[in-house]
């Protein structure tokens, strides 16, 4: 039940009354500092992008749940357990940004492998954090890039950070998540360096 | 220039016995650094060609690393199995495009046996995506007709001299006893119907039967024994139910892979049963950051070997200065300076290092070649007599680098001989 007492308390702290910021899923924040978009939007250079940036601003997860009030649900309720279902189809459903759609962007992030060969990683998705897929739910379809190299990205690991730069793209439309899946074919792939400050 | 080389060569080969001895031992660290490199880069190429298209592999709760080892490498046992109702729950999840099933766990000869679907052999691939082909024959057919249908690996087909047609008998459990120790399922044949392609994977080693097969073999082991009195016959098996109630692991394939921690989450949380799913990829990493430590162990004492031979260089031509003492000074004699002497020592020094690395690289190059067959046989691990990597170019060139500069040791003690120490003549 922990992971129910988590999201709730992630739900009540990004109710649209508290101060947090609207625009992004709070549990999602990029721990990797990214250079505001504004500072490379020269043509033909990629636009250095965050990962809340993949979230439209409009969206909002939490409109179906206002004013439900979640102190008054045990972990045990079934309506909590009904409500944790809906919330997770809210964010397996999360649309992806349609003004960045077509855009060459460039954004760090970690490496989750999915095809490796003999020249090096061919498939990956890149996260926003650290054991996306592992110790917590799984990140929003929009806070997942499928990313296609276009040559393979040679001595990377699971979990490694790099920076990325490609024309964004969508996923196919007829699968599961596929509409508001990211995709990149890859132009670049380089290992993550500190912004300098 | 050239002179002096000559003159370092000929003088080299006058005192060819000791310098032999130390060009073979620059040899054999040479080949032993390239040939552990190339190991290692074969090992990890090999591993990861091993499963590709597969998406996530589900099997019961063990560790990822396990869960990886002995769904695709056939290394190692599953603590448990999984039903099959979970499997089927699995392959519902909208998400999924498709479920192949396996069972594991008996033998023919040493040779892991694979029960699965038909489904195997168009969706599991390896390396680029490459699906398995048959070399000889036709996949098993899945049905009752077709019950006791073997496919066999390239590996076990030929080192067992197997055709089509063939008979064969699996054996309970994993030993390569044949029947005498008991654990055989002799009773129920099967017949070879196809033999798949090399594909340089654990595929290879593998024979291959039908889920159903499996099921039928052990129908009269209810007590993880053949029951006396109680062996029901070839025929009369395919009468029973023979759909299978629980596999070892299932490999899935999805629609989209944007939504495999999706899925992920979803075996991780079914509450029927205890269910984990891994990403191959990302067991694999885990057990290289396992193995990597072993790995540069390897490296580092191979290096150290390398600098002991470069050690036992430096130390036989210093020792050879003394016996040399005479031949530098009359060169001193007849005009060479300081200079020419260090060039002299160093070119010597250079020259063995040389010819022991080309050596070490040719005997590493051997090696592989013809080990090549033999690890392929007993490791399923694939050699490749490729051109060098950048790894062994670097590694080539740091031996050669480190021995002309351990040579510049014994030229620069010679220069430091004065003239007279060479002439004056001592009793």
């Amino acid at each position: 039940m922990r992971t129910l007492a988590c999201a709730l308390t992630v739900l009540c702290l990004a109710g649209p009354s508290s101060a947090q910021p609207r625009d992004g899923v709070p549990a999602m924040k990029p721990p990797l500092a990214a250079t505001p978009a504004s500072a490379a939007a020269r043509a033909g250079e990629a636009r250095t992008i965050t990962w809340e940036a993949l979230v439209p601003a409009d969206w909002d997860p939490f409109k179906d749940f206002k004013g439900l009030d979640f102190q008054l649900l045990d972990d045990g309720d079934p309506r909590a357990n009904a409500m944790l279902k809906k919330m997770r189809k809210a964010w397996d459903d999360a649309p992806v940004n349609p003004a960045l759609v077509g855009q060459l962007v460039r954004i760090p992030g970690f490496v989750v492998p999915l095809e490796d060969g003999k020249e090096g990683l061919r498939e990956f998705l890149l996260v926003p954090y650290f054991g996306a897929c592992i110790h917590s739910p799984p990140p929003p379809a929009n806070q997942i890039i499928h990313v296609l190299p276009r040559t393979p990205a040679k001595g990377l690991r699971s979990m490694d950070t790099v920076w990325i730069s490609g024309v964004l793209a969508t996923g196919r439309s007829d699968t599961y998540m596929g509409a508001s899946s990211y995709r990149i074919e890859a132009t670049q792939v380089t290992p993550y360096k500190e912004p300098a400050r | 220039m050239s002179a002096l080389l000559a003159i370092a060569a000929r003088s080299a080969w006058n005192r060819r016995g000791t310098l032999v001895l130390v060009m073979l031992s620059i040899a054999l660290a040479t080949a032993l650094l390239l040939s552990l490199e190339r190991l290692r880069s074969d090992i990890r190429s090999s591993f990861a060609q091993s499963v590709s298209g597969t998406d996530l592999i589900v099997g019961a709760r063990t560790g990822p690393v396990q869960l990886m080892l002995y769904a695709v490498f056939r290394v190692g046992g599953a603590t448990q199995g999984i039903r099959m109702d979970s499997v089927r729950a699995v392959a519902a999840h909208r998400a999924v495009a498709w479920t192949v099933p396996i069972a594991l766990g008996d033998s023919h000869r040493g040779h892991p046996v694979l029960g699965t679907t038909t489904d195997y052999f168009t969706r599991f691939a390896y390396g680029d995506r490459q699906p398995l082909a048959l070399a000889q024959g036709r996949a098993f057919a899945g049905t009752l007709d077709g019950l006791y249908e073997a496919v066999l690996g390239a590996e076990v087909a030929q080192r067992l001299g197997y055709r089509l047609g063939q008979r064969i008998t699996l054996s309970h459990g994993l030993g390569a006893a044949p029947g005498e120790a008991g654990g055989d399922h002799a009773d129920k044949p099967f017949t070879v119907v196809g033999v798949l392609a090399r594909t340089g994977t654990p595929v290879d080693r593998t024979v291959h039967v039908s889920l159903q097969a499996i099921e039928a073999i052990h129908l009269d082991w209810a007590g993880g024994a053949p029951l006396p009195g109680m062996s029901i016959a070839p025929e009369h098996a395919r009468k029973f139910d023979l759909e299978p109630k629980q596999v070892t692991a299932v490999l899935v394939g999805l629609k989209n892979r944007v939504a495999v921690f999706n899925v992920q989450r979803f075996v991780a949380d079914y509450e029927a049963e205890p269910l984990l799913a891994v990403l191959p990829g990302v067991a694999l990493d885990e057990l290289w950051s396992v193995i990597g430590l072993g790995e540069r162990a390897l490296l580092a004492m191979s290096g150290l070997v390398a600098l002991v031979s470069l050690a036992s260089l430096v130390a036989v031509v210093l020792a050879g200065l003394n016996e040399r003492r005479r031949e530098l000074a009359v060169l001193r004699a007849v005009g060479a300076g300081p200079r020419h002497v260090l060039v002299l020592l160093a070119a010597e020094g250079a020259l063995v290092t040389l010819l022991g690395a080309l050596t070490g690289a040719a005997a590493a190059a051997v090696a592989v070649v013809a080990t090549g067959p033999w690890v392929q046989q007993r490791f399923g691990l694939t050699l490749q007599a490729a051109a060098p990597s950048a790894e062994q170019w670097a590694l080539f060139g740091a031996v050669l680098l480190a021995g002309m500069l351990a040579s510049l040791v014994p030229g620069w003690r010679a220069y430091r001989l004065s003239l007279a120490d060479g002439l004056t003549p001592r009793t």
